[in-house]
């Protein structure tokens, strides 16, 4: 299925007392395939080998997948449940004592218990991750609100993918990331890639994304940075961070106004043309030049090649989705691809990079403070009904929507949230304004920590249950193009650690429902109660099997029954997921970064990844190759801005804002605007970037500005440093 | 069908994939044997990986007193042999893209040997694997002699290796600028 020109049957190399396991990497969307190695005598994992036989990325790896296996057996994993008793650690990596994991269920099912009694149920929160599988995603979702009754769920994917699934919904009345295959991606004409550093946080998207230009074809990048893949661009649209929706819509005008649009598909499939056209017709290049500081010349190109591609596809990742206009970003763009009918075909279409391995699946299974499994929704009854039958409780017992992750730290700032369930996440790295979300994190009373190392946010909790890695479980993934696959285990849990769907069916047990959870003995269990939770929703996992996710090489949500194959392209037959069958376009008035640059904070600051590191660094700042390459953060610099500031390369320097400030190491590059400093987010304590973004979010997504706050620098006082 | 390792220059993007993983592979212990640069890091990203490139007549074996650097059948020019290296590191100095690496503590000189263990089956090197941008890739001779027609732009520009390199290379390479001759689609 889907073999392209880059697929080589090609046998691995098998060493003497080992076996390979097919898997695919823990970290990113990509999900690139690999083999782990394992030693036959010992039953541990010693390395990696390509898994040449994987359609998508035929062997491919970024160093994060090639050096991913050393996580598993890594002196830093937690090897049985610790408890703090001190409480005024916290904040701190003192104090932990080993204990039992029945001591450390106890005492949790105590402390939730005395919490829920005083101050009500909803007094205890869930704050989880996506970056893991389908079905701890599914089971964490049933677990707060089945388990501890609590309408305070929510995940780290209001910081990652939310804005993209506002936007997609809204667009098209679905949110399925990619609407067509990865490997569609190389025979498009035209790439048109906004917010997307592709190279370093999508590595092996590139062997493709490169062939379009061989082939003739085009490739259109917009960021304020000269990323690797903005340095090799046909059109690099330098544009001033925070401004996506005036290029998006100044993009669209002229698409209208040179005669790109596509009449008929308009006209029967799309609905709100007419409107947009309105709107966007203010966007004249010049007018959208003085917006986004992009020269009028690059904007009229960039039209013109995308308006003329025979086929196209518009891509976008955090860079426009991390805004407080993300969801608007992202149907702005989109409109781009409606207005000239470039979907709904092969090699045409749209796609968002999703950030975390499981981002897409993740959000829509029930770990999102309004939805339930299958993308159904909290405030609908029939809905509500159709997961009470599959869950064994009643409508009355479903707890009503909550708030977001942010939101929640607000909560527990004013004490109206006094316990926290962590897992998979470390948003005392990743969460925007940190001084606040960590003094927030403080003041809970009870605060419980999932993970398999100790993690900054772990450093707060009262209890760490030590989970597994990836490695030790299995279970499905949804990959970055929206292809269900099958995450296999290499090894047995390292220590004590559990399965996170293992902890809470014991502690589910302690807390009084195990009627509700003891029949889940296995991951495949909890498979099989999630296939039939999502049935019926707009993601449908139902016929999605762990057979025919071998048999195919994965399955394309939706996935109806046993014998539909899935769904690789969505909108084949141009019906859109909205009750007329139509898509949306979309008019959308243009509003700045809720923080611009002024006299006293003259910068902007945008933050992001690099190739080394995924999301907090939890895992990789431990894994040696990779703190090697990238041991620290540091600022990129303008050589002019630089020098109005007096500042040198690798100088020290404050950084500041009206949050937080941090001192880095200044990096003096031409591939950055001179309006804007750049700083990667993977960084802990008082390395944190995220101690000066600011938490405007929006509207709708409830997604953080990470991408554009107003800053300013200063030079050290050399005698203060020492 | 006899491959070879081929470098596309143009397509780097600074990943390191190929240096993490050739520590990957068996008899390698952990160590990289390859090097990837920042051409010009103060003005822009690119990034170049430098190759050992398993020259015909390698001056590293040429420069070296105990004939510790074997060439094997397939054209690899091996890493030092444990037992006749002396350490004298005249390798080092004599191969003209400075490859060869030494490790003081074991007195010993290590390179790149084309991942014998996989190349002698013809299994893909480590690198050519992994690499994410196809940079490194692992080709058959008649695949190769198509990308040199395709690149050959007939002005002695973007030829596939000669003649800018010290001698005939096993490893074929293609300097920066393959997409000058790129016809545009529309
Ligand atoms: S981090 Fe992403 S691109 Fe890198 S190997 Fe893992 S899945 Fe692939
Ligand atoms: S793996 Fe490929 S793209 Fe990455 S640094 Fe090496 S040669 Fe360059
Ligand atoms: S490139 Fe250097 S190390 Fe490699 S074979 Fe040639 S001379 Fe020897
Ligand atoms: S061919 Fe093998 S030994 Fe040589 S650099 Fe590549 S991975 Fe390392």
């Amino acid at each position: 299925m889907q073999r392209d020109k880059f697929f080589k049957e090609i046998e691995n190399v098998k060493h003497p007392n080992e076996k390979l396991i097919k898997t695919h990497c823990s970290y990113c969307g990509m999900q690139c395939g690999m083999n782990l190695r394992v030693n036959t005598a010992t039953n541990k994992i010693i390395g990696v080998e390509p898994r040449y036989d994987w359609p998508v990325t035929v062997g491919k790896m970024c160093p994060k997948g090639v050096t991913a296996y050393q996580q598993t057996n890594h002196d830093d994993r937690i090897l049985r449940p610790l408890i703090r008793d001190d409480a005024s650690l916290k904040g701190t990596k003192e104090g932990f004592r080993e204990a039992s994991w029945e001591e450390a269920y106890d005492l949790i099912a105590e402390k939730f218990g005395e919490l829920q009694e005083n101050y009500g149920k909803d007094s205890l929160s869930v704050f989880s991750g996506v970056s893991m599988t389908n079905e701890k995603c599914y089971l964490t979702g049933k677990f707060a609100r089945v388990a501890l009754g609590t309408r305070y769920i929510d995940y780290n994917g209001r910081f990652c993918m939310s804005s993209a699934a506002g936007g997609f919904l809204r667009s098209f009345g679905v949110d399925r990331g990619s609407t067509l295959p990865w490997t569609d991606i190389h025979e498009t004409d035209c790439l048109f890639i906004a917010g997307s550093n592709t190279a370093e946080c999508h590595p092996t998207s590139m062997f493709r994304i490169w062939n379009v230009q061989e082939r003739g074809g085009y490739i259109i990048v917009v960021d304020p940075r000269e990323t690797p893949i903005a340095r090799r661009a046909d059109l690099h649209l330098d544009l001033k961070p925070g401004t996506d929706l005036a290029l998006a819509n100044g993009i669209v005008h002229l698409l209208i106004e040179k005669g790109y649009a596509d009449e008929e598909f308009v006209n029967q499939h799309t609905n709100g043309f007419e409107e947009t056209k309105e709107l966007v017709k203010q966007f004249t290049p010049e007018y959208t030049s003085y917006l986004t500081g992009v020269a009028p010349e690059k904007i009229e190109r960039a039209a013109e090649i995308y308006g003329k591609a025979p086929n196209a596809i518009v891509m976008f990742a955090r860079g426009i989705e991390q805004q407080h206009k993300g969801v608007d970003n992202v149907s702005g763009y989109t409109n781009m691809a409606l207005v000239t009918g470039k979907i709904g075909r092969p090699k045409s279409g749209v796609a968002t990079f999703t950030g975390q391995g499981n981002g897409q699946g993740g959000r829509e299974h029930g770990q999102k403070s309004d939805l339930l499994p299958g993308y159904r929704k909290l405030t609908n009854p029939q809905h509500v009904q159709e997961v009470c039958n599959v869950w064994g409780i009643t409508p009355e017992e479903m707890p009503k929507p909550g708030v977001s992750a942010y939101e929640m730290f607000e909560l527990m700032d004013q004490k109206e949230i006094r316990g926290l369930y962590l897992l998979c996440s470390n948003p005392a790295v990743s969460a925007p304004n940190l001084n606040f979300v960590r003094s927030a994190l403080k003041k809970l009373d009870f605060m419980v920590c999932a993970d398999f190392y100790l993690s900054e946010s772990a450093e707060f909790a009262d209890v760490i249950l030590p989970s597994v890695t990836w490695s030790e479980d299995e279970g499905t993934v949804t990959n970055i193009e929206g292809r269900v696959i099958k995450i296999n285990k290499a090894q047995e849990p390292l220590g004590e650690s559990k399965p996170d769907w293992q902890m809470q069916v014991e502690l589910a047990e302690r807390l009084g429902k195990g009627k509700n959870f003891a029949h889940l003995k296995t991951a495949k269990d909890v498979a099989e109660e999630f296939r039939l939770a999502s049935k019926g929703g707009s993601a449908d996992y139902y016929g999605a099997t762990w057979d025919k996710i071998e048999k195919q090489d994965g399955v394309f949500w939706p996935c109806k029954d046993e014998k539909d194959e899935g769904t690789p392209h969505m909108f084949l037959d141009k019906k859109f997921y909205h009750p007329d069958g139509k898509a949306q376009i979309c008019a959308l008035p243009y509003r700045p970064p809720a923080e611009e640059p002024c006299e006293e904070y003259p910068l902007r600051l945008t933050t992001g990844r690099v190739v080394y590191h995924y999301l907090s660094g939890n895992q990789t700042r431990r894994i040696k190759f990779l703190k090697d390459m990238c041991p620290e953060p540091y600022v990129e610099v303008h050589p002019d801005t630089a020098a109005i500031y007096d500042m040198e390369h690798d100088e020290r320097i404050r950084l500041y804002t009206r949050r937080g400030e941090a001192v880095y190491k200044v990096k003096v590059t031409e591939a950055i605007r001179k309006d804007t400093v750049f700083v990667p987010y993977h960084f802990g304590h008082e390395e944190s970037i995220n101690l000066l973004t600011i938490p405007a979010l929006d509207p709708k997504s409830r997604m953080p500005e990470f991408k554009a706050c107003a800053a300013q620098m200063q030079k050290l006082d050399s005698k203060k440093v020492l | 069908m006899k491959k070879r390792l081929y470098i596309e220059l143009e397509n780097c993007i600074g990943c390191r994939s190929c240096l993490a993983a050739c520590t990957q592979c068996g008899g390698h212990e952990q160590r990289n044997r390859n090097y990837v640069y920042d051409v010009n890091p103060h003005v822009n990203r690119q990034t170049m990986p430098l190759m050992c490139l398993h020259c015909e007549n390698p001056a590293c074996a040429r420069s070296c007193p105990a004939q510790a650097i074997q060439i094997h059948e397939t054209g690899a020019v091996l890493s030092a042999l444990v037992e006749k290296c002396i350490g004298c590191q005249n390798c080092t100095i004599a191969c003209p893209y400075g490859i060869p690496k030494f490790d003081e503590e074991e007195n010993l000189m290590y390179k790149c040997d084309l991942c014998i263990d996989r190349t002698k089956d013809g299994i893909p090197p480590m690198c050519a694997s992994v690499c994410p941008s196809n940079t490194l890739q692992w080709l058959t001779e008649e695949e190769i002699e198509q990308k040199q027609r395709r690149h050959d732009l007939d002005n002695d520009k973007w030829v596939t290796s000669m003649p800018y390199l010290e001698g005939a290379t096993n490893v074929k390479v293609n300097l920066p600028g393959i997409l000058q001759g790129t016809e545009k689609l529309f």
